[in-house]
This record gives C-alpha cells, sequence and structure tokens, in this order.
C-alpha cells in the first residue's frame, strides 16, 4: 500500500484531539446526509425482503459504518469523507541506486503478480466448484468482499488526476445508464410472480444467468471475471 | 417480440449504450470520460471508494452467497 493510501486514511483515524464520544443519533444524522448512505440502507432492506438476509445485514453494517464515521469527522472538524485527493503520485525509491537494487524492486511486482494470479485461479477454481448458496461460498465470497472493502476504507492505492472540465461535466451519461439498466433490472424483478420466484417472460438478469452458473467452469470464469473487476476497482 | 425477448432486447440496449460510450470516451477523451474515469472519480473520496466496493461484493453475494 502506498504512502497516499496510508494519508488517506490517516487523515481521518489518527488526527490529533481527544476521542470524541458519537451518540447514535449524531451519527444518523451525519450520515444521512450522505446519499450513499441511505443507497446502501435501501439496497440492504430490499435484499433482505427478496430473502438474502445476509446481504441486507452486511450492507447495513458497512452503511452504519460509514454514517458514524461522518460523524466523528464532523464532529472533530475535519472535512467529511475527504480522500488522498491531492496526495502526489509517491516516487519509487527503487528507480535509484545500484543496479542490482533496481532489478531486485522491479522482480518485486512481478513476483506479487504471479503470486496474484495463482491465488485468483486457485480461488476461482476452487470456490467455482461449490454449489451456489452454500455455506462454503458463501464464506469464500463474504470474507473476499469484507477484505476488499477494508482495503478500501483504507483509501487509494494511487493518486490519480480527477476528472475536471468537460469530461466531468458528461459524467452523467454514465450516471444515466447506470440508472436505465438498474431501472430495467428493477422493472423485471416486481414483473414477477413473487419476489422470490423468477419470470420467464420478464427475466432479470440473475434468472438470465442461472444457465450459465449451473456449471463448474460458468462459475468459475464469472468469479473470474469479478475478481478481475474487484482488483481494477480496488487499485484505483 | 415476446415480453421476454423485450426485456432481453432492453439490457442488451443498456449494454450496447454503455459499449458506444466507452468507445467513444476513449477515441475523444477532451470530451467524455471514459468508465475508469468516473470510477477513479466517484473513489476519490471514501464514500466513494467504500460504496463501489461494497457494490461489487454485493455481485458476488446476490450470485453466490445464502
Amino acid at each position: 500500500m502506498t504512502e497516499a493510501a496510508h494519508e488517506a486514511g490517516d487523515d481521518q483515524l489518527t488526527a490529533p484531539g481527544r476521542p470524541v464520544a458519537i451518540t447514535p443519533g449524531q451519527a444518523a444524522l451525519s450520515g444521512l446526509r450522505h446519499p450513499l448512505v441511505g443507497i446502501l440502507l435501501l439496497i440492504g432492506l430490499c435484499s433482505a425482503i427478496s430473502g438474502k438476509p445476509l446481504d441486507g445485514f452486511l450492507i447495513a453494517v458497512v452503511a452504519v459504518l460509514l454514517a458514524w464515521d461522518a460523524a466523528r469527522a464532523s464532529l472533530r472538524g475535519w472535512p467529511a469523507y475527504s480522500g488522498a485527493d491531492a496526495a502526489p503520485a509517491p516516487a519509487r525509491p527503487g528507480d535509484t541506486g545500484s543496479p542490482l537494487r533496481v532489478v531486485a524492486r522491479r522482480r518485486a511486482p512481478l513476483l506479487a503478480v504471479t503470486a496474484g494470479v495463482t491465488a485468483a485461479a486457485a480461488y476461482t477454481t476452487i470456490v467455482g466448484g461449490f454449489s451456489r448458496y452454500s455455506w462454503p461460498v458463501t464464506i469464500a465470497v463474504v470474507a473476499l468482499g469484507c477484505l476488499m472493502v477494508a482495503i478500501a476504507w483504507q483509501g487509494p492505492l494511487r493518486s490519480r488526476p480527477p476528472l475536471t472540465g468537460r469530461p466531468l461535466r458528461r459524467a452523467w451519461l454514465w450516471a444515466l445508464l447506470l440508472v436505465a439498466g438498474g431501472g430495467w433490472e428493477l422493472s423485471s424483478l416486481l414483473q414477477q410472480p413473487h419476489l422470490t420466484t423468477d419470470s420467464y417472460a420478464h427475466p432479470t438478469i440473475s434468472a438470465l444467468s442461472d444457465p450459465v452458473l449451473a456449471s463448474h467452469p460458468g462459475r468459475t470464469i464469472f468469479l473470474a471475471g469479478w475478481l478481475l473487476l474487484g482488483w481494477s476497482l480496488a487499485s484505483r | 417480440m415476446t415480453s421476454r425477448e423485450l426485456t432481453i432486447a432492453g439490457y442488451l440496449a443498456v449494454l450496447a449504450g454503455s459499449v458506444a460510450l466507452q468507445i467513444a470516451a476513449v477515441r475523444r477523451p477532451e470530451r467524455l470520460p471514459s468508465l475508469g474515469h468516473v470510477f477513479t472519480h466517484v473513489m476519490r473520496t471514501r464514500t466513494g471508494r467504500v460504496g463501489v466496493l461494497v457494490a461489487w461484493a454485493w455481485l458476488g453475494l446476490h450470485f453466490f452467497a445464502k
């Protein structure tokens, strides 16, 4: 993890000052000012009532933690949810020094990538072999999900330039597509005979993916894509 | 066109729109943001980072977990 990443977490976690006691009411008020907290609570509620209580519980836990973090930041006078926005990319000390040191430090990422790819291949193959909705696959997915959310909490792994100008003003196009896709899926879900019973006439994405995820290779490929997406996001 | 085909066509339309927008963004980055740039921008705050990774984790939970 980079210095920028540590700074992002340290901004909020190790600032000087007395420990601040936060009441549930303060946490709720601060949290509700942030739309994402409300969205997460809504997703958690929808998951719970559609037969996925574990999903709902875990998402609600994250929403409460974010609300608590917002309350703590506002009570201490920090800019809420500040990240390492302005933190420059850390210099790579391995790029200077003796040639042997340079070679050794350039090999380290290669070894890390090789180890990561091997671990990902083992994870997808083993976990893909378990039946869907079984306890082994549930434990494996929940553990990885919690790990990645914990990594996200610490901060970005590297600093990148922000969107500005015209590209920033047109980011709404992506939001529009996301809302359109989510709305279409929700429409299909609400046209099912029951929230937990699929409809042939109005299939959700989950229902359409069932034939693919019925086989070991299908689950392995899906998990590989999920891991790749997760790594791509976590490395931002 | 049956209801099922219409529903699937809706998903494909959203997918096609996403691919078209991404291609346009890659070809003219000064005018449109790519999906990667949007995620990077959203994930510049703790709320954004955690929110996006929770959405990712939810995908895995939704398709595999009890």
